[in-house]
């Protein structure tokens, strides 16, 4: 019988398997994230980088009222689409996790599985249903009525596809929290006084607040970067704020300035996450930090 | 008391119609072009005059073999590493219990919050700049990997926390080694949600837009093709295109169901 | 079973008589001392018990001896063997875990048949090892259904098989019955010990419950802050109490602290909080000392005020009866003393004269109880 040394330290066996995939992704996605700030500050002259350093990528951005305007309404469409996600989400998700019983999987299966076909597909489907000639306003000029021009190649017509796109992850991210909350709570609650809706402000939406948090971030991030959506949906207008870093990265070639733009993007994302996740009290939260088995 | 329960029962109803009305929103646009993709009159398909000649013209796309190809190239070769990597991130740190844990898992799944474009973007300047390698494969497979270690890390832990790792000490005690530890007791209760990591990284690689178009160049994969082919305007094989994928797609999630219906799926849960 | 026959000639021939044997262990977790220099012998065919609170580290012993944990210094010998180093799976031993830990993808038959399977026993010599446990421990027709369907008690059954079908050399139980019911709990015990009486395989029991350990074991080691407090035989452990601690875990306690007044012959007389009580005299306690002395609740007798006929020697309280617990042949009867303390009593129920709220005698000999120096906390 081999009789060697077995035990190691436990820090050593998780780092041994943890370590491999952190470093790829270190390697591959924050270093390549550091190399665009690097970039910020240079300049780009016919189509190469110059390590001239300046802060003239952001100056630029910062002044241009054409940037800031799209800026501006990026931000607003990302907020708009993940509070309408949101407010829709929790009750579809309180539900499949309350009365779902055995068919809880499969129904939160069907909200999840449109997010795998890809989101070309997707938004290809969404033109075909909205848009000048989408089968909502084919319908509306068949029957004898006026076309709705809200959804021909409008804001809305964006924002609806982003909630088309998105919403998913917003009714994922709740559904796993539920899935964790003890709903006799709730009966406590009641039996000591609470309305139903009180209980749910008391309660539930405190014990799953970290999971609405987390939706929130995961339909803002995607939203604020969306470039797909507002180019086949948006029309001539609707450009936002992705498409114009995607355009510095296109025929410009102007890769500094996209560098700072995209820059930018993350900063504003972070601080969106950051200024959510502020709201997190972890006491309050029933946040234990403990896994199956400890 | 009366008027309690009726409270509840109305949202109960109003939350059941939010729940229909969401599907209608969901499945409506996908299966109104798979309907598409099988008609001539694509625009106001009523009455409809069936046809197979987009997904002909699908097949007959300059492209798309070359496309098929490769996304799946980049579908496989972006899952096996990201299943692999997250895998072994998972149980090395649900199984010892490590300070590094929690920081750990933040790292993982950081990737879910930065957007493709900025993965595209920045691993393009990379690429280009400081590796000297710009619109090869490899590019795109890495970057992909990134992203979809976060997803398969996700999809595994979730899985994941309600085993106990107690059994595998049971195992060891009763005379089995690390390897059989592995082979005997982890592997056959966790392996569906490996195989639906791997299910996952493979689709969200094969069907990616962002990250693949700044990382490729002039390599064609099938979201690209359909890139550049919707810029010019509706193009119904598109259709043809989005309903083989959502069939593949749709299949793949049908199975995984399966497997976790009939039971094949059990989990170590603790006195159960 | 030739086999068998052959195992027990085997384990006759090797030089130690211990299953088990312990020599000065220790683990540290930080800056605490999980288990503090331990020595342990258990011989072949022993039921022991290691007792104590939880964070005593009985439970990291019992992994140390398991190998789950590494001894941080001594050694750890099984079957005569040093083991210390080995991995779990090269110690021959057997584990029934608390939650059973059953295999859920693994039937009943896999999950028992597993250490043998380890083991690379041939399939033929499996089944003959599996239908003899199987009959052990009443389980057999139930090698096909999994794990999910067995009810707790079937579950903690197939457990035990598991651990008994490789014949170890010893048999660990980590709090084994804690999640069954009380019914189920006092069927197992009986079981238990039916078990290891017909294998002779020994087994070291690792519990809180002071009722477990005394019901179940020959011996008891018992366990505070990572040390043994006192190993020996249960009835001794029970009524000859070596440190405060083992008093005060063992049975249904008053616990009475004061300062010590004068001293007589073996008596000393001690101050509790107004009353002057008789105790035996604890070694090398002075007047002007603390105290401590623990008195057993069915050490005691309860009467009606003014009718009681106690033993030469004994004392006598008057008191007020405040409640009575019900307990099926005894009550537990709990009085309130002039000093407003709280005592409770162990006696046959008498409906008839013990009435709550009324005045009642309580009495007792000093010596039945146990008194300590008091080392400060209480």
């Amino acid at each position: 019988m081999a009789v060697k040394q077995f035990l190691h330290s436990k820090d050593l066996k998780a780092l041994a398997l943890s370590l491999p995939g952190a470093l790829f992704i270190i390697f591959f996605l924050f270093i390549p994230l550091a190399t665009i700030v690097v970039y910020s500050f240079w300049r780009t002259e016919s189509y190469t980088m110059i390590a001239d350093w300046n802060l003239n990528n952001y100056l630029t951005i910062l002044t241009t009222k054409t940037y800031l305007t799209f800026l501006f309404r990026s931000l607003s469409m990302s907020l708009a689409v993940s509070f309408i996600s949101l407010i829709y989400s929790w009750p579809v998700a309180y539900y499949i996790a309350k009365y779902g019983g055995r068919y809880r999987l499969i129904l939160t299966m069907l909200t999840a599985a449109p997010f795998f076909t890809g989101i070309l597909l997707r938004v290809t489907a969404m033109q075909q249903i909205l848009g000048p000639i989408g089968v909502v306003n084919m319908f509306l000029s068949n029957i004898g009525l006026k076309p709705l021009h809200l959804l021909m190649y409008s804001h809305y017509a964006t924002g609806l596809g982003l909630i088309y796109l998105w919403i998913p992850f917003m009714v994922l991210a709740i559904y796993l929290s539920l899935l964790t909350f003890d709903f006799k709570l709730l009966d406590a609650a009641m039996i000591n006084g609470a309305s139903p809706l009180r209980a749910f402000w008391e309660v539930t939406l405190p014990l799953n607040w970290i999971g609405t948090c987390i939706g929130l971030a995961l339909v803002f991030i995607p939203t604020f970067a969306a470039t797909i959506t507002p180019k086949f949906l948006g029309g001539v207008n609707g450009a936002l704020y992705g498409n114009i870093l995607a355009h510095q990265f296109g025929s410009t070639g102007t890769w500094a300035l996209g560098s700072a733009m995209g820059v930018l993007m993350f900063t504003i994302s972070s601080l969106f996450v950051f200024i959510v996740f502020k709201t997190v009290n972890l006491n309050r939260s029933g946040y234990t930090g403990k896994i199956a088995g400890e | 008391m009366a008027s309690i329960n009726h409270q509840a029962s109305a949202l109960k109803t109003g939350q059941v119609v939010l729940l229909v009305l969401l599907y209608i929103f969901l499945y409506f646009p996908l299966l109104f072009i798979t309907y598409d993709s099988f008609v001539h009159n694509i625009i106001w398909p009523f009455p409809p005059e069936w046809t197979l000649e987009w997904y002909q013209k699908l097949l007959g796309m300059s492209d798309f073999h070359a496309g098929l190809k490769n996304s799946f190239y980049i579908g496989l070769f972006t899952a096996i590493p990201a299943t692999l990597f997250s895998t072994a991130a998972v149980i090395g740190l649900l199984k010892y219990r490590t300070r590094w844990r929690g920081g750990m898992i933040l790292l993982y799944i950081s990737p879910l919050f930065v957007p493709g474009l900025l993965i595209g973007i920045s691993t393009l300047m990379f690429n280009a700049n400081v590796m000297g390698m710009s619109g090869k494969l490899i590019s795109a497979i890495i970057a992909n990997t990134t992203e979809d270690i976060a997803f398969s890390f996700l999809v595994i832990l979730a899985q994941l926390v309600r085993y106990d790792w107690r059994m595998d000490e049971a195992a060891m005690v009763f005379g089995a080694t690390p390897a059989q530890v592995f082979w005997e007791v982890t592997l056959p209760t966790i392996w569906p949600a490996i195989l639906g990591a791997f299910l996952v990284s493979f689709i969200l690689a094969f069907n990616n837009l962002e990250i693949s178009y700044y990382n490729l160049g002039a390599i064609p994969t099938l979201p690209t093709i359909a890139w550049g082919s919707l810029r010019h305007g509706i193009k119904p094989e598109l259709f043809a295109l989005a309903t083989v994928i959502n069939m593949l797609v749709f299949s793949a999630i049908a199975g995984l169901f399966f497997l976790i219906q009939t039971g094949m799926v059990r989990f170590g849960y603790r006195g159960e | 079973m030739d086999t068998n026959k052959f195992l027990f000639f085997f384990k006759d021939m090797q030089t130690s008589s211990y299953a088990l044997q312990l020599v000065e262990v220790e683990k540290q977790f930080g800056d605490v001392r999980a288990v503090d220099n331990v020595s342990l012998e258990v011989k072949k065919g022993e039921f022991f018990a290691l007792l104590g609170p939880s964070g005593s580290g009985k439970t990291t012993l019992l992994r140390i001896i398991a190998g789950l944990e590494s001894a941080g210094k001594g050694s750890v010998f099984i079957g005569g063997k040093n083991v210390t180093k080995n991995p779990p799976y090269a110690r021959g031993i057997g584990m029934v875990f608390q939650d059973f830990l059953l295999f859920p993808h693994k039937t009943v038959g896999e999950n028992i048949a597993f250490p043998l399977k380890m083991k690379k026993m041939s399939a033929t010599h499996q089944q003959e090892q599996l239908s003899w446990v199987l009959d052990l421990v009443r389980m057999k027709g139930y090698e096909d259904r999994f794990p999910n369907q067995l009810s707790g008690g079937q579950k903690q059954r197939v457990a035990l098989a598991r651990g008994l079908v490789a014949r170890p050399d010893i048999l660990l139980l980590d709090e084994p019955l804690a999640n069954l019911d009380r019914e189920l709990r006092k069927e197992m015990e009986v079981e238990m010990r039916r078990f290891q009486a017909e294998i002779d395989i020994p087994f070291v029991y690792v519990t809180h419950n002071q009722e477990e350990a005394l019901t179940l074991s020959n011996r008891i080691a018992v366990m505070k802050d990572g040390h043994f407090e006192q190993v020996g035989d249960k009835l001794e452990l029970y009524d000859e109490p070596a440190t405060a601690f083992v008093a005060s875990f063992l049975g249904l306690n008053n616990t009475i602290s004061g300062e010590v007044l004068r001293q007589e012959n073996d008596f000393s007389f001690i101050d509790w909080k107004g009353i002057e009580l008789k105790i035996p005299t604890p070694n090398g306690i002075k007047p002007g000392d603390r105290i401590a002395y623990y008195l057993r609740s069915e050490k005691m007798h309860i009467n009606p005020h003014g009718k009681s006929n106690p033993v030469d020697g004994s004392i006598t309280l008057t008191a007020v009866l405040r409640d009575i617990i019900f307990k099926g042949q005894y009550s537990d009867y709990f009085v309130i003393l002039d000093n407003d303390e709280e005592m409770v009593i162990s006696d046959v129920p008498d409906i008839e004269s013990l009435k709550i709220g009324g005045k009642v005698d309580v009495s007792w000999l000093p010596s039945s109880g146990f008194s300590f120096a008091a080392d400060g906390e209480e």
